[in-house]
């Protein structure tokens, strides 16, 4: 606050019809961004529970103390970190390498840019049901791999296997998509950088190591920080893919969250779940402000 | 934003020959093929309702469209599929809407604390929706709008990043024919219609592409806001067959999954420029 109502910019403006215009955003935000986030923290010292008769009964840090203890959400927790710590290497690999191999000018590139990409645009419900039929027990992926003689796990059926499963069909459709983010930082990169160190008999091994990928760090940052935070709400997978077993072993944090909240009305602690990972994205994404924010050093 | 934009246009812009391509086809091309090897699986089983989710029956025949006409005569898919698109419809202009109003006075300035506002919409825009599916379910029910159309429209009818692809757009804007008709006498509404509204068509069209394609893909929203089968999108409905009597009937789910996927595809085929100068201006924020 304290700006001058008229700056340079706004000259002549109505302030009344400034207000008229930014109503809409205001009233959705207060709506439904402060007023259910300032509601449920209140939620989340409390009891309440939409299905008990008696009312709601204030327990203070109660709830919060419950998830420290509770070996289900650690667990939940467990395979949400091993979800983003199992994806995130080969998803980043991925996409950088299908980015170098789709910048440089070549017949057909578009083809290829928009056919890695595609996966990103379809309902996380579509691929799930897809990947579910080529997992099953006697689908075309143990057909393919029982004709070369490999093992046919159970996958989405086998504790050991499913949380992989369901981790390597993130990779496949979540690459493209950072392909086309680290697209953008690739020709953001000075075109006469290569060009010098051509002329100084730099190797293509050189200009990738000396060149691209030190000044590829911001983008490389930005796309780890992103999929981290996504990957911490994984949800629609594992509801279509297993429903969070076989015995928990694909019970992600946000999916628990809901069983807490929308099989066993258990509000105010789900309420104080929601908080935790609330906690956890925002220390991520202050990660990923300082991390785009901080300025890279050329040197050439 | 339009730097990026244009840096990353999917046409090349001066093709090299085909010959030097061929290395890059021969490694890249089956590449390709493998990642679009779900696709076809899905298609082939989809019209294959007798291959029991096998590929190799599936691509040998014989192809019909009985699992689409199962779909949507036994399963609500034609109700699930209007409410997808009326949703979607009204989802994407209202955000068209809100975001050119709001995104354009935050972008101009017009507002005492602007700084602030923008900056609360950043931190919106950081943090994922999933984190408020609690308390925005504990609202909805104190508004009494579970299991009604508004739950799936309102709580999406402002959309950040919406607001600040525009706002960001606007500053960009030269101001000199606003002030122009200013001088002529014209009212804030005039002047937002007439001169403004036009020059912001290429962020509106961005604006209301992203937002079909989230919010033809929703999921855990309409998953938690609704309850009534005559309400479910396509994605909360397909989702809920796959766990009924339907749970290996691979034909009937592909068949669902393809009618899912044809509208998102067609317009990513369209518009597949604009999609990814939003998704830029995105990574350049």
């Amino acid at each position: 606050m304290g700006t001058p109502a008229r700056r340079p910019g706004g000259r002549g403006a109505s302030p009344a019809t400034s207000w008229a215009f930014l109503s809409p955003w205001a009233l959705a935000f207060g709506l439904f961004g402060l007023y259910p986030f300032a509601f449920s923290l209140f939620a989340s010292f409390t009891d309440y529970s939409p299905v008990r008769a008696a009312g709601a009964r204030f327990v203070g840090l109660g709830n919060y103390a419950r998830a420290l203890h509770d070996p289900a959400f650690w667990s939940a927790l467990g395979n949400t970190a091993l979800f983003v710590v199992g994806t995130i290497p080969f998803t980043t690999a991925l996409a950088l390498a299908l980015a170098l191999a789709v910048q440089p000018a070549f017949r057909g590139r578009s083809l290829f840019r928009t056919g890695f990409f595609l996966p990103s645009v379809v309902s996380v419900v579509v691929l799930s049901l897809v990947f579910k039929g080529l997992y099953a027990p006697n689908g075309s992926l143990n057909g393919l791999l029982a004709a070369l003689h490999l093992p046919t796990p159970a996958w989405l059926l086998d504790p050991d296997t499913a949380l992989p499963a369901i981790m390597a069909m993130d990779v496949w459709s979540a690459s493209g998509y950072y392909m086309v983010i680290f697209l953008a930082g690739l020709e953001a990169i000075p075109r006469d950088l290569y060009e010098a160190a051509r002329l100084e008999g730099a190797t293509a091994r050189d200009q990738l190591v000396h060149i691209t990928l030190p000044l590829l760090r911001p983008t490389l940052l930005f796309v780890l920080v992103v999929n981290t935070i996504r990957s911490l709400q994984i949800f629609a997978e594992v509801f279509v893919m297993t429903r969070g077993g076989p015995l928990h072993r694909t019970t992600t944090v946000v999916y628990y969250l809901y069983e807490q909240a929308f099989y066993r009305f258990d509000l105010g602690y789900a309420s104080a779940l929601a908080y935790l990972l609330f906690v956890l994205t925002l220390a991520l994404a202050w990660l990923q402000m300082r991390a785009v924010g901080r300025p890279v050093e050329v040197s050439a | 934003m339009s730097g990026g934009a244009a840096a990353v246009e999917l046409r090349a812009a001066a093709s090299p020959a085909w010959g030097a391509s061929l290395g890059r086809w021969l490694w890249l091309g089956p590449l390709l093929l493998t990642m679009l090897l779900p696709f076809a699986w899905m298609a082939a089983i989809s019209l294959a309702p007798r291959a029991g989710g096998s590929f190799a029956r599936a691509a040998a025949g014989p192809w019909d469209l009985s699992s689409y006409r199962a779909l949507f005569a036994s399963a609500h898919l034609g109700r699930y599929l209007l409410n997808s698109a009326a949703v979607a419809t009204a989802v994407v202009l209202l955000n068209v809407a809100t975001a050119a109003t709001v995104g354009y006075v935050l972008g101009r300035r017009r507002v005492p604390g602007e700084k602030l506002w923008t900056l609360g919409i950043v931190a919106t825009l950081m943090l994922p929706k999933q984190v408020l599916m609690v308390p925005l379910y504990l609202v909805m029910a104190r508004l009494h709008l579970l299991d009604t159309y508004a739950a799936l429209v309102l709580p999406f009818a402002v959309d950040a990043f919406s607001v600040f692809l525009v706002r960001q757009y606007v500053l960009g804007l030269p101001i000199e024919l606003e002030e122009a008709a200013r001088v002529d006498g014209a009212s804030d509404w005039v002047i937002f219609r007439a001169v403004v509204l036009p020059l912001m068509k290429p962020v509106l069209a961005v604006v209301a592409i992203q937002s079909f394609l989230t919010n033809w893909n929703s999921f855990l929203f309409p998953l938690i806001f609704v309850d009534s089968d005559r309400l479910r999108t396509l994605p909360v409905g397909l989702a809920l067959l796959s766990q009924t009597e339907h749970s290996v009937d691979w034909g009937f789910l592909m068949a669902g999954s393809t009618v899912a996927s044809l509208p998102v595809l067609a317009v990513f085929l369209l518009f597949q420029r604009h999609i990814l100068s939003g998704l830029l201006a995105g990574a350049e924020k």
